[in-house]
Order: C-alpha cells, then structure tokens, then sequence
C-alpha cells in the first residue's frame, strides 16, 4: 500500500525551516500546514498555504532588518 | 539587445503543468521577452508567411544584413547559381576548425526558410535558395522591379528640418510614450502630450500596461522591465508589438514591415515622399509619427523625415555607432546618474521621466531644477522588486546611466562595474533575502511496505524526470505534479502484475 498526497516541496536552508516548524507547531497561521518533514532542507506543505506564508516570512525579514543609514544625514 | 530574460527565477516553476488556480509564487513569474529580428522570424512566422515576407525586396535586406557573416557569404556565393548546390561542396568552402560557425549559420539559413534542402540527380543532397528570397536580394543588390515607394523626387523643402531637430523630436515624442506608461503623463491633457487609443492598445496587448479594475491603466511587470532597456531596444520591441495588432487593424503584416525597414535604410536629416503609399501605409505612416519614428509636418503633408529612431530600429552594430552620436548630442542620455557608497544615489537630470524611473526604485529625498537626490533602501528596492524589477536590472539600469567621473573613480576592488561594490552587493542580496524559499508543487509518496516497492517506483519517476525529492531510508519521494498520473498509472499496473 502506498500513500499519496498532494502539496507544495519548499527547498530551503536549516534556519528557515526551523522558522517553518515553529509556525507550524504555535499554529501562528491558524491551523497547522505541514504535510511532513522531509529532510533539513525540506519540507512538505500544503498548496493553499504558501501565499500566507510567504508574507508571514516576508514580515519576519522586515522585523529582523535594521535601516543602514539615516535619511537625514 | 538587453537580455531581460536574465530573471532569477529561483522559484522553480512546475514543470509548465499549465496548472491553474495556483498562487502566482509557485509558478515561476512571466518575465519580458524581448526578441532579435532573427528570432522574431523564427518563433512568429510559419514558412508560408516566411515566404510571402520575402516578396518584398526590403525585408530580404534586412534579413540579409542580420546573418551572421558565414551565411551571408554562402547566400552571395550561390546567389546567381541557377542550380541547386552539393551540400558536400558548400562544406568545403569553410576550413575545418570553423566547422561549428559553419553548422551555426546553415541552420540558421535553414530555420528563416531561405534556403532548403532538395535532392539532385546522384543521390545527393543539396541546397537551394528560396525563389522568392533569391528574386528580392537580387533585385536589392542590382536594381529592378517596381519602384520603392519612397522613392519618388519632391521639390526641395522650404523650410527643411536638420538632424538634431529630428533627435529632438524623437525623443520627445518616444517620452510621450514612457511618460504614459509611468504616468507622469498628462492623461487627459493637451495633444502634445497625450497618446493615441491606439498606442495604448498595443501597450495592453504587450503587457506592459493592464487594465485594472479600480485604477484603470497600470503598469505591469514586463512594463517596467521595459523601462529600464535601452531606447533602441524599447523601440524595436514595441514595434513588434504594433506589427502582431496590426492585422486585426486591416493593416498588413508584410507590407508593414517592408516599410518600416525601408526607413531604416534611409538617410537620416533628407526628406521623403509620400507619394503612391496606399491608403494602409499613410496609417502606419500617422501611427510612426505618433511614436516619434518620422517627423511630418501636417498629416496631409507628402513629405515625412525618418528620425533615429527609424534609422536604429534594426541592426545590432549600427545601433552601436548611432548611440553614440545620439549621447553627444543629448548628454542628459548618457551618464547622469552618480551612486556613493553611502546609497545615495545623484542624478543630474531635468527629465521627469528619468525621474520617475529612478523613482521606481529608490526614495526620493531632494529635488533640484537640474539635480535630485535620492538613496536606495532596503524598502524601496524591495518596492520594486515586488513590482516584477529584478536586482539585475536595476543595476545594469545605474551602470548604463553612470555619470562619466563614476568610471573615472579608483577603487581598491578590481570590479567591471562602476558601481560601488558594496552597493551592488546589497541590491543583490535584498533580491535573494525575498527569495528564501524554493517551492516546487508535487505529490509525496510514502508508507511503502517493502523496499523493492519504492525503488520500483523511484526509479520509474526518475527515469521520466518527475522526481524531484527522495529517501529511501524512510521511503518517501516527491513528484512533480504533472508527473502524477504518470506515476501513479505505472503503480497500478506494477501492484496489479507483482500480485
């Protein structure tokens, strides 16, 4: 017997993935939306989800980045 | 030509499964595409309208003009053999270490139907050039045939127009254009600035422009790609945008083209007649004035003057020379722009198109009459580059502008570029940092009861190039989406017979 699901294959680095199961496990995008957890550079999720994810990630890029210089200077 | 198509495309795309429904990430995002005249040939136009193209004497100049060096030699050396020609005797005009320019230029004679195989008396393969093609060249290297419509002689012009009036006037017209499409434009203003139904049509069908529903027209992804190419190659792509509308305009294809490339042979600052056009031709003839390509003076006038625009639209080395005479003449065209490595970027212009360009991707601090002052922030490229710019381009855009003391400048980092380094760096990785994630859409397969099993069923989706992600300690692999039912009716017939 074989199982077969459908979904997305994200390629990413170690930290993002992190990133990824620790949405998933506080249920941060209201439900949870991995499928399975393939290796350290993989992962599998669902199709309806990227969008959502990808501004979620979108949004942490920008909390974590600092301006570089002063506009007023 | 720039080559725009240079986007990274890091999300990889599915497979072009044609899926529908899907967020727009996980398929790969539709970049401009700007093609040469060859290629333009290739992909558009069957052998058949090839065919009728070559009826006009001087769409074969041009096409002649644009082979490579090889090809034009072998059409010249079998031009006036009335016969077909071993295909064994045209390999022996080359030395054999040029082999591969040779096989370049036959199949590229070979894919623009100029010439073709046919089989001689003996057995042996040879080749012929097209009647048609060989009739027009002939007729365009010694004369004959009806008249060009150009041609004919008028009466000196009274008030004759000089070349760099006819620069002026280009450009101001061809910014009409840019300036709708960054809509700095006056959009319901006077005629000097406004553009026709017509050009904003073909804007539509290029799309470059979309129409939305709560702002009505806006600039797309590939529009403000367009933007930043250079005028030439903006010129030329959206001609051929203009020729694939202008069939459903009544206008022909051939007869277009031919036209325009007659005015690409003529002579810049003379005057031409427009005499015995028909009545198709004076429409495009009002339809080139529009975007700046020829000059006339009223629309009933015979009289029109091909600007640098006509002149430039075809070949790739003339284009060279021409843009250099042109920077000469209108410095605010070539390097204006001086980027620190502090972000800020200065750029000397007065143009608000130039303006608005930069203002696609960098904020706007000061404004000047001859001078603004902006910075590049992590925001306001990522503002672009969500807008469809790629990192890539905005840096080839501030290279191809840099003012002349930015090359001037020593730096201690040996780089081609201009540019500061650390600058260039940054935009790049502002680009990646969006880009973290590769998302490819497929089908996992796991939960295989024996080993066999999975490897059975990898190796099939490997051998059909579906599978994109595997394990066999925990038996799992993923398959492209498209390669789903592929797989799957595999399985059912290899479970079927294994039982």
């Amino acid at each position: 017997m074989v199982n077969v699901m459908k979904g997305v294959l994200v390629e990413c680095d170690p930290a993002m993935k992190q990133f990824l199961l620790h949405l998933d496990e506080k249920l941060a995008l209201g439900r949870k939306f991995i499928i399975q957890d393939l290796d350290e550079n993989h992962l599998f999720i669902s199709t309806d989800i990227v969008e959502v994810l990808q501004a979620r990630v979108d949004d942490l890029m920008d909390r974590i980045s600092f301006p570089l210089h002063d506009k007023d200077a | 030509m720039a080559d725009t198509k240079s986007g990274t495309g890091r999300y990889s795309a599915a497979g072009g499964s044609g899926t529908t429904g899907l967020s727009p990430l996980v398929q790969g995002p539709a970049n401009l595409e700007c093609k040469d005249f060859q290629e333009y040939l290739r992909t558009r136009q069957t052998p058949e309208t090839l065919e009728k193209l070559y009826n006009y004497p001087p769409i074969c100049l041009a096409v002649f003009r644009e082979l490579p060096e090889i090809a034009r030699q072998f059409i010249i050396r079998i031009l006036f053999v009335d016969q077909p020609v071993p295909q064994a005797v045209v390999t022996s005009w080359g030395a054999q270490r040029c082999a591969k320019e040779q096989a370049e230029a036959t199949s590229c004679l070979t894919a623009l139907n100029v010439w073709r195989v046919t089989a001689i008396p003996g057995g042996l393969s040879a080749w012929e050039l097209s009647p048609t093609f060989k009739k027009s060249v002939r007729q365009v290297l010694l004369g004959g045939g009806k008249p060009w419509p150009m041609t004919n002689t008028l009466e000196k012009d009274s008030k004759p127009r000089d070349i760099a009036f006819l620069d002026t006037y280009a450009m101001s017209r061809w910014r009409c254009v840019l300036h709708y499409m960054v809509g700095t434009g006056n959009r319901n203003g006077t005629d000097a600035e406004a553009i026709s139904p017509d050009a904003v049509r073909i804007l539509l069908h290029a799309n470059l422009m979309k129409r939305d529903e709560r702002d009505g027209i806006t600039i797309t992804r590939q529009g403000f790609q367009f933007l930043l190419l250079d005028t030439r190659a903006q010129v030329w792509h959206f001609m051929l945008q203009y020729l694939d509308t202008c069939e459903e305009r009544g206008i022909s294809l051939p007869e277009c083209l031919s036209m325009l490339f007659q005015l690409s042979f003529s002579t810049l600052g003379r005057d031409y007649s427009s005499e015995g056009m028909n009545s198709q031709m004076l429409t495009f003839l009002q339809h080139l004035r529009e975007f700046g390509l020829v000059f006339q003076r009223k629309r009933k006038e015979g009289r029109f003057y091909p600007t640098r625009l006509a002149l430039n639209v075809t070949s790739k080395e003339a284009a060279a020379t021409a843009s250099v005479a042109m920077d000469e003449e209108a410095t605010q065209d070539c390097g204006y722009i001086v980027v620190e490595t502090n972000y800020r970027v200065y750029a000397y212009t007065d143009s608000p198109l130039q303006v608005a360009v930069l203002g696609l991707f960098t904020e706007l601090l000061y404004r000047f009459p001859n001078l603004v002052v902006g910075v590049l922030t992590r925001d306001s490229v990522r503002q672009a580059l969500r807008g469809g710019i790629t990192a890539e381009q905005i840096v080839s855009y501030l290279e191809q502008y840099a003012h002349p003391n930015m090359r001037m400048v020593e730096s201690a980092i040996q780089s081609k570029s201009c540019l500061p380094p650390t600058v260039v760096d940054q935009i790049k990785l502002w680009e990646l940092e969006r880009n973290r994630f590769t998302y490819t859409e497929g089908v996992v397969y796991n939960q295989f009861l024996s080993h066999t099993d999975f490897v059975t069923l990898r190796d099939y989706a490997q051998s059909i190039h579906m599978l994109v992600w595997q394990n066999e300690r925990t038996r799992t692999m993923v398959v492209q989406k498209n390669g789903h039912d592929d797989v799957k009716r595999y399985w059912k017939k290899y479970s079927k017979s294994g039982v």
